[in-house]
């Protein structure tokens, strides 16, 4: 099966500051796909590398197997969801829907029709006559969203869509963006800085740092099995232990990572003293430090939590100690 | 820090002043609010009614003093063909100066909208007030030099050969003349050199709040850069592009230098104005004339709002 986006050794140069460095990437068609990253590590200009509203400096880009390095964005058949919605502001959400069909030549009822179509599938059946700034955030971006979909792209991009929402509003719409893709088939890759949301979203996410892919895979993998020191930091924020702290704690002398929900507090054990003490509502997170190093712990709620500056103990099942390459 | 005071002692009449307008807000709305006002309401609108009250007056043709009547006598002489011509030829010409002046305005703003920075956004900043700093009356009369027959226009013509086609240009009865500085060409050029930063500078701040992921948005939907033009970049700096015309429109139906010193002495409105109420004593007529742009520029703000130019705001 051809893939519905290859990278091969794509760099964006701006000057001196290299925004992407020589990525390798390849995205199933299909795919929930996440680029998960914090702010400058590259993965928004990934994003804008497909739509095409940047230009390699270095490397090809295939969609659907065709090379796109000449191919302006208008021609690409990949729309985009934006970070601000970029709704345009004298149009009606209907023309704003519309507007892709409307470009294509398509006669002004069929284009309306099938903007009404698309507004019941983002449910705002009805707020066609409306303008963008009569609308909520959480509705704007819905009709950013349909607006995207209406020219029936083969990949939808978007960029950190969940980013302007409430929390409640966020995982509503998580779950919604989740079961539209299903039933769609479209292939979506989404940007975004929020790991909870990479995770929980995506079938395949990689991890960028420094303009570089620091990981690729499903979930689960860059979750328990993080491959370098960043992407555990990074991802779902691990508890990092040098070589001779690893050693100490029973593992080899290397790198390696540790869950904060993979570690107990117990009265006896490897000794540190309780740094900060962060309640969370499900439970709490208790930073000890061990020998120079902090290690954050998942105390579930109901449990004692020690107070700030008390010595306390770990202790975990060896399983979890997840040795790292680098 | 334990130890400072709750409330912080008064440090004098600024801060009375400042607790002053915390409690009562609108005390300082209206002191801001006076003195505009008064300019606004007498000064301003008084002499506009003193000047309509003067339109419906009219003036005795054997003795020449205006009689203090209210009559319509005086629009109806506006009806005149002499007269209506004049109105025609200012407006047929504002429209043309303000059309010539968005095209040419245009790619200016949209450049330094979207892509001058730092030093470059200075020199453009420079360059369009530059030519505001400098005496109008000496650039109309550097402009007649320049369109002179022997200015450097025309030699530039002649030189590249254009020459005969700018002499069969001047020919043309319509807009033609002795050279370019006695010709209507030489009246419009002029007109748009002048007017031109009051037009590129609200369109230049029209453009600049579109935001560029509007113009990507449009592009990633499959519209080409004429689609996005049109759909979407113009209505959005339509505001600008009205608000900027309605400078060169107004401007150039009021003006009456530029027609008097380049041009072939054809009358402009503003030309007309001037000469009634001063060398031929007929103010009723002067302020009728004065009306004129008046009502064109409600008729035109009208056009405008119905197109939509000001849905944006």
């Amino acid at each position: 099966m051809t893939p519905a986006v290859e990278f091969n050794a794509v760099s964006r140069h701006f000057g001196t500051v290299k925004a992407v460095d020589g990525v390798d990437l390849t995205i199933a068609e299909g795919a929930f796909f996440a680029m998960l990253g914090p702010s400058g590590s590259g993965k928004t200009t990934c994003l804008r590398l497909i739509s095409g509203f940047e230009k390699p400096t270095a490397g090809g880009i295939r969609i659907f197997g065709q090379d796109v390095g000449a191919v302006p964005p208008n021609r690409r058949n990949v729309n985009t969801v934006f970070q601000d919605y970029a709704l345009f502001p004298h149009m009606t959400v209907r023309d704003n829907v519309a507007y892709g069909l409307m470009v294509k030549g398509v006669d002004r009822r069929s284009r309306l029709e099938k903007a009404e179509e698309l507004l019941a599938l983002v449910k705002l059946p009805g707020y066609g006559e409306r303008k963008p700034g009569q609308l909520s955030g959480g509705q704007r971006q819905r009709v950013a969203l349909a607006r995207a979909l209406i020219n029936e792209p083969r990949v939808l991009l978007l960029d950190e869509p969940l980013g302007a929402l409430d929390l409640k509003l966020r995982e509503a719409m998580q779950d919604e963006l989740k079961a539209l893709q299903k039933r769609l088939g479209i292939t979506f890759v989404f940007v975004t800085h929020d790991q909870h949301e990479a995770l929980s979203m995506a079938d395949s996410l990689a991890v960028f740092n420094d303009g570089r892919i620091a990981q690729i895979g499903t979930p689960e993998d860059v979750y328990s099995r993080p491959q370098t020191r960043f992407v555990a930091d990074f991802v779902g924020s691990s508890n990092v232990l040098p070589p001779e702290l690893t050693a100490a704690l029973g593992g080899p002398s290397k790198w390696a990572s540790l869950r904060p929900e993979a570690v107990r507090l117990v009265p006896m054990g490897h000794d540190g003293t309780v740094k900060t003490v962060r309640y969370l509502g499900a439970g709490s997170r208790v930073v000890l430090e061990i020998g120079g190093t902090e290690i954050a712990a998942m105390v579930p709620a109901g449990q004692p939590i020690p107070e700030t500056g008390a010595q306390a103990a770990i202790a975990f099942d060896p399983r979890a100690l997840h040795v790292m390459a680098e | 820090m334990l130890g400072t005071p709750a409330i912080l002692p008064e440090r004098g009449i600024g801060d009375r002043l400042t607790a002053l307008f915390w409690r009562r807000p609108r005390v300082l709305l209206a002191l801001l609010l006076i003195p505009p006002l008064v300019w606004l309401g007498v000064v301003y609108l008084g002499s506009l009614v003193a000047l309509l009250l003067q339109s419906f007056y009219s003036i005795d043709e054997f003795s020449g003093v205006v009689k203090q009547e209210f009559t319509l006598k005086t629009y109806a002489e506006l009806f005149r063909a002499q007269n209506l011509d004049i109105i025609l030829r200012t407006v047929l010409m504002a429209a043309l100066v303000t059309l010539a002046s968005a095209i040419i305005a245009f790619p200016i703003a949209y450049y330094a909208a979207r892509f001058a920075r730092g030093r470059w956004k200075a020199v453009f900043y420079l360059g369009v007030m530059l030519p505001l700093w400098s005496s109008y009356l000496v650039k109309v009369y550097a402009w007649k030099l320049i369109l002179a027959r022997e200015g450097i226009l025309t030699w530039i013509a002649d030189h590249a050969g254009a020459g005969p086609l700018l002499a069969r240009a001047l020919d043309e009865q319509w807009f033609g003349g002795a050279s370019l500085s006695t010709s209507p060409v030489g009246t419009f050029i002029v007109f748009v050199y002048i007017w031109m930063p009051y037009m590129i500078l609200p369109m230049q701040a029209a453009l600049e709040r579109v935001p560029a992921t509007m113009l990507e948005a449009s592009a990633d939907l499959g519209a080409s850069r004429a689609q996005t033009f049109r759909s979407v970049i113009l209505p959005l700096a339509l505001p600008g592009i009205v608000a900027g015309s309605i400078f060169t429109f107004s401007l150039t139906l009021g003006d009456y230098i530029i027609p008097q010193i380049i041009g072939n002495s054809a009358r402009f409105i503003g030309l007309a104005v001037y000469q009634f109420q001063g060398t031929a004593g007929n103010l009723p007529l002067a302020a009728a004339f004065a009306v004129v742009p008046i009502m064109i520029m409600l008729v035109y703000l009208g056009i405008a709002r119905r197109m939509g130019a000001f849905d944006a705001l």
